[in-house]
C-alpha cells in the first residue's frame, strides 16, 4: 500500500479510529497495529508476508537465546543463524540474478561454457529495510547493547510497524521496542503535527518529485541519444531533486503517521544538499542507514582504530557495500565507490590542507559538495554504464554535438526548483522544521499547509511507487 | 504553537481552494468523466473467466470502443458484450492474452483498424506496448491497486478535478498536464499537434464520442490533425509478422471451439483515403479473411453503413454508433454468427 493512495487514506482512518477508540486494551491495540501492518504489506503481495514472519520468528528466537546464553560459541551460532537467514533472504531475492549473471560472466571469461536463464525472482518490497532492522536487534543483543524485547508481540510489531516497514527509517530496537511497552497516545499537538508532517511528505512525493521533476529526469536518462550538456545537467539535477523529495517524503510521512499514533521515529534527513563535505552529507542523508553501516560494518571492519590505511579500506568497503545495498547492479557499486573516494579525499584534505569553514566560504563549499553529489547520482540513476558515461561526457562538454531534448520551460522549472531546494537546505541546515514552525504565525503555517494540500489534490499523483521501495 | 488554529485555517483555506478549482473547471465546460485506464480495463478483463460460450467479447482499437454501443447490442441480442478494446492499440496482444491465458470459447469480435492491426509486433512500439501494459497490469495488479480503483470510481464520477487521465491528453487538468501546456521559446519543437480528449467512458467501458466533437467542427479538426500526424509519421505496416501472429492465435482459438468474427468499422474523409491508399482492402482485409478463414464484416459491404460521416474521420458519433450497433447486430443474427438469447 502506498502512502499516496486512496486506499491508504481509508486504511489510516480505520487504524486511527480503532487505535483511539476505548474498546481495546493497549495489548489489543498493539495486536491491531500488527495485523494492520501485515494487511498494509500483504495488500501488495500476500505470500511475501511469510518472509516477514520467518524473519520475525528467527530473530525473536535468536534474541531470546542470546539473552540467556553464556557460552560465547553458542551465542555466535545464534547470531550467525540470524544473519544467515536475513542475508540469505537478501542474497536470494535481491542479488540472486546479479550473482548468477556475474558468475556466468566470470566462468565464461575463463573459457568455461556456462549458460543460465535469469531466475526472475520477485523483489519483496522493503526487504533491505526490514532485514537490516531485525539484524540490528540480534547484533545488539549479541553485543549486549540492548535488552531483549519483553514480548513476542512487541518484537513482531518492531519488525513490522507499518509506517516505516517498507522504506525506513531503519529503527534500532532500543529506539522503538521500548515505546511499545507502555500505552501510547498522541497529544493533540503531536497528532496535528503528525498530520502536518504527513502532508509535507505527500507534497514532497506527489508534487515535487512526481509532478515537477520525474518527467525531466526520465526523459534525460531514458534517452538513447547523445544529449546536449545542458540537458544532461538538468536531467541530473532533476533526478537529484526527485530522489530527495521521493525518499525524504516517504520518511516524513512515516514519521508523521507514527507521531499520530504517539510513536516517535528518528529523523532520516537533515537538509542534506547543504552538506559541507561528505562526512557531513552522511550525517544528513538517509541517516538511519548511514548510522547502521557505521555501527555494524565500518566499526567492525576496524573503523579508525587501526591506522589510516586500514581506516580508508574500511571506509571504501563500507561505501561499496552501501552502494550494493541500494541495488543489485555494478552502477550502484560505482556510486558507492565514488562516495568512498570522496570521503577519503575529504579526510586527506582535512589532514594535509585544513581550512576553516566560515559563513562566507560555507555556501560555496556546500555548492561544491552538491555538485559532486550530482555526479554520483548519474551512476545511481543510469541503468547501464554506457548511459552513465554518455551523461558524464555530455555534462563536462566532452560531447558538444549532443541533441537538445528538453524544452526551455522544463530547464527553467528544474533550475528554479533545485535552486530553491538548495537555498532552503542552506538556510535550514542548522535548524529544524519544528523550530521554524514555532516562530511562524498560525495563519502563515495554515496558509502554507492549505497550499500544499491543494497542490497534492490537483496533482492527483500517479506515481505508483516510491523509488526506495526497490532497495 | 497553536496547531489547532493552524489546522483549522488550513482546512478552511484548503476547502475553499478545492471548491473554487472544481467550480472553475466546471465553468469551462468540463464534467466528471471516468478515466479509461488500465484499472478500468483490468476489471473487465477479469470477467472473462466467468463468461459462457453464449457471451461476446469485443476487442480491437478505438473504433470498436466507440462504434459498438453495449446497450444497443444488448437490446438486440440479449447479451451484454464485454468491452476489451483499447484506444490507439493493436488488438493482437489482448487477443493473444485471451487465447493463451483463458479457457474462453465463446465469441470474440476483433475490430480491424488497418493502420493499427497491421502496424507491428515489436514489443516496444506504442501500438503493441500500450495494450500489453494493460494485459501485464491485469496479471500483476495488487490488491491495493484494485482497492484504490474501487475507491476512486465514485470520486471520478463526482468531481471534475479528479479526472486525471492515463492518456496524455492536451486538455487534462491535473497539475503536471497543466504545466506541460506552458512553452517558452522553441529550443525543442514537439511535432505532435494538440490532442484533446474526445470520448466519455462508463464503468463497463461503454464509450461514446463527446458531443463537442460532433458539434464543434474546429475541435473535430484538431483531432483530424492528429490522425494526419500519425499517418505521416508512422512506419510502414508490417503485414507479414502481424498476419502470422494473428493467424496463429486465431487458429488456436478456433481449434479450442471459439468463435471469431472480424469487423472493419467505418472511417471517412482523409482517414479513409489514407487507409485505401496505404492499406488497400484487397491486400489487407481480404487477405486477412482468407488466411484466417473466419467471417468478417466490412462496413463498405452494407448499404446502410456506406454513408457514415465520422466527425473526426475515424469514429462514429454516439448517435451513429447506436444505429451502427443495432444494424450490425441484426445482420450478424441474420447470418447466424451470433445468437439472439432473447429468443433462445
Amino acid at each position: 500500500m502506498l502512502f499516496n493512495s486512496l486506499s491508504f487514506v481509508v486504511f489510516l482512518a480505520i487504524v486511527l479510529a480503532i487505535y483511539y477508540s476505548k474498546i481495546f486494551s493497549w495489548t489489543n491495540k498493539k495486536r491491531m497495529l500488527l495485523l494492520s501492518s501485515y494487511v498494509f504489506y500483504g495488500m501488495w503481495n500476500p505470500p511475501l508476508v511469510i518472509l516477514l514472519w520467518i524473519s520475525t520468528v528467527v530473530d525473536w528466537t535468536a534474541g531470546k537465546r542470546l539473552a540467556v546464553e553464556d557460552s560465547q560459541k553458542k551465542r555466535k551460532l545464534w547470531l550467525v543463524l540470524s544473519m544467515a537467514v536475513n542475508l540469505g533472504f537478501l542474497a536470494f531475492f535481491k542479488y540472486g540474478d546479479f550473482l548468477l549473471e556475474n558468475f556466468k560472466a566470470l566462468v565464461n571469461s575463463i573459457g568455461i561454457e556456462f549458460q543460465a536463464q535469469p531466475m526472475d525472482i520477485i523483489l519483496p518490497m522493503g526487504i533491505s529495510f526490514y532485514t537490516f532492522q531485525t539484524m540490528s536487534y540480534t547484533i545488539d543483543m549479541y553485543k549486549r547493547k540492548t535488552e531483549r524485547a519483553r514480548t513476542f508481540l512487541d518484537f513482531a510489531l518492531y519488525v513490522t510497524f507499518f509506517p516505516q516497514l517498507v522504506a525506513g527509517p531503519i529503527v534500532r530496537a532500543k529506539e522503538l521496542i521500548t515505546q511499545f511497552y507502555e500505552p501510547k497516545k498522541a497529544t493533540v499537538n503531536q497528532f496535528v503535527w503528525g498530520l502536518f508532517l504527513l502532508t509535507i511528505g505527500l507534497f514532497q512525493k506527489v508534487v515535487m518529485a512526481d509532478t515537477l521533476l520525474s518527467d525531466t529526469s526520465d526523459t534525460v536518462f531514458g534517452s538513447d541519444k547523445l544529449i546536449h550538456g545542458l540537458d544532461a545537467w538538468v536531467g541530473t539535477l532533476a533526478f537529484s531533486g526527485q530522489i530527495f523529495f521521493d525518499f525524504a517524503g516517504y520518511s516524513t510521512c512515516a514519521i508523521g503517521i507514527a507521531l499520530m499514533l504517539g510513536i516517535i521515529l528518528p529523523d532520516n534527513f537533515r537538509y542534506p544538499y547543504a552538506s559541507l563535505g561528505f562526512s557531513d552529507l552522511w550525517n544528513r542523508w538517509h541517516i538511519s542507514l548511514s548510522s547502521w553501516l557505521r555501527d555494524y560494518l565500518y566499526i567492525p571492519l576496524g573503523g579508525n582504530r587501526h591506522g589510516i590505511t586500514r581506516m580508508y579500506v574500511a571506509l571504501m568497503l563500507t561505501m561499496l557495500l552501501g552502494g550494493l545495498w541500494h541495488g543489485a547492479a555494478w552502477t550502484f557499486i560505482v556510486w558507492g565507490g565514488l562516495h568512498g573516494t570522496y570521503l577519503i579525499l575529504e579526510k586527506l584534505q582535512k589532514r594535509f590542507l585544513p581550512f576553516k569553514i566560515t559563513k562566507w566560504n560555507g555556501i560555496f563549499l556546500a555548492f561544491i559538495t552538491f555538485t559532486c553529489i550530482n555526479i554520483t547520482w548519474v551512476f545511481f540513476r543510469a541503468r547501464e554504464f554506457d548511459t552513465a558515461w554518455n551523461m558524464i561526457k555530455s555534462m563536462f562538454y566532452m560531447q558538444t554535438d549532443g541533441e537538445k531534448i528538453l524544452g526551455s520551460f522544463d530547464i527553467l522549472k528544474v533550475c528554479v526548483v533545485i535552486g530553491i531546494l538548495f537555498l532552503c537546505h542552506w538556510l535550514m541546515r542548522n535548524t529544524s522544521m519544528k523550530t521554524v514552525s514555532l516562530k511562524t504565525p498560525p495563519w502563515v503555517l495554515g496558509l502554507v499547509w492549505a497550499i500544499m494540500f491543494f497542490l497534492i489534490c490537483i496533482a492527483q499523483g500517479s506515481g505508483e511507487q516510491f523509488i526506495y521501495f526497490q532497495f | 504553537m497553536n496547531l489547532k488554529k493552524t489546522l483549522l485555517i488550513a482546512l478552511i483555506l484548503g476547502l475553499i481552494a478545492i471548491i473554487s478549482w472544481e467550480t472553475y473547471w466546471r465553468s469551462q465546460g468540463y464534467y466528471p468523466n471516468l478515466d479509461d485506464n488500465k484499472e478500468l480495463w483490468a476489471v473487465q478483463r477479469a470477467k472473462v473467466n466467468q463468461l459462457t460460450d453464449a457471451d461476446v467479447i469485443l476487442t480491437g482499437s478505438s473504433r470498436v470502443l466507440f462504434d459498438i454501443q453495449l446497450n444497443e447490442w444488448e437490446a438486440e441480442t440479449g447479451i451484454r458484450p464485454l468491452q476489451l478494446a483499447s484506444a490507439g492499440a493493436s488488438p493482437l496482444p489482448i487477443f493473444h492474452d485471451i487465447v493463451e491465458n483463458t479457457d474462453y470459447t465463446g465469441t470474440i469480435i476483433v475490430g480491424v483498424t488497418p493502420g493499427l492491426f497491421f502496424s507491428t509486433t515489436y514489443p516496444l512500439a506504442l501500438p503493441w506496448d500500450w495494450p500489453q501494459t494493460r494485459v501485464n497490469h491485469f496479471h500483476n495488479r495488487t490488491y491495493a491497486q484494485r482497492l484504490n480503483h474501487q475507491i476512486s470510481l465514485p470520486l471520478q464520477k463526482s468531481l471534475v478535478f479528479l479526472s486525471a487521465n492515463e492518456m496524455d491528453w492536451t486538455d487534462n487538468i491535473d497539475l503536471k498536464s497543466l504545466l506541460k501546456t506552458i512553452h517558452i521559446g522553441n529550443r525543442v519543437i514537439d511535432p505532435m499537434p494538440p490532442f484533446n480528449n474526445f470520448y466519455d467512458t462508463l464503468e463497463d467501458r461503454n464509450t461514446t464520442m463527446t458531443e463537442r466533437t460532433v458539434t464543434d467542427t474546429a475541435f473535430a479538426n484538431t483531432i483530424k490533425k492528429v490522425w494526419g500526424f500519425y499517418g505521416s509519421t508512422s512506419p510502414p505496416p508490417d503485414k507479414a509478422s502481424t498476419m502470422a501472429f494473428f493467424v496463429k492465435d486465431a487458429n488456436k482459438f478456433i481449434a479450442k471451439g471459439g468463435h471469431l468474427i472480424l469487423l472493419r468499422c467505418p472511417s471517412s474523409g482523409g482517414d479513409r483515403i489514407g487507409e485505401n491508399h496505404g492499406l488497400p482492402r484487397a491486400d489487407f482485409w481480404d487477405d486477412l479473411l482468407k488466411q484466417t478463414n473466419v467471417k468478417g464484416y466490412h462496413f463498405e459491404d452494407y448499404k446502410q453503413f456506406q454513408n457514415f460521416e465520422c466527425p473526426e474521420w475515424s469514429h462514429l458519433s454516439a448517435e451513429d454508433a447506436r444505429f451502427f450497433t443495432t444494424e450490425l447486430a441484426k445482420i450478424m443474427m441474420k447470418d447466424n454468427v451470433i445468437t439472439n438469447s432473447k429468443i433462445n
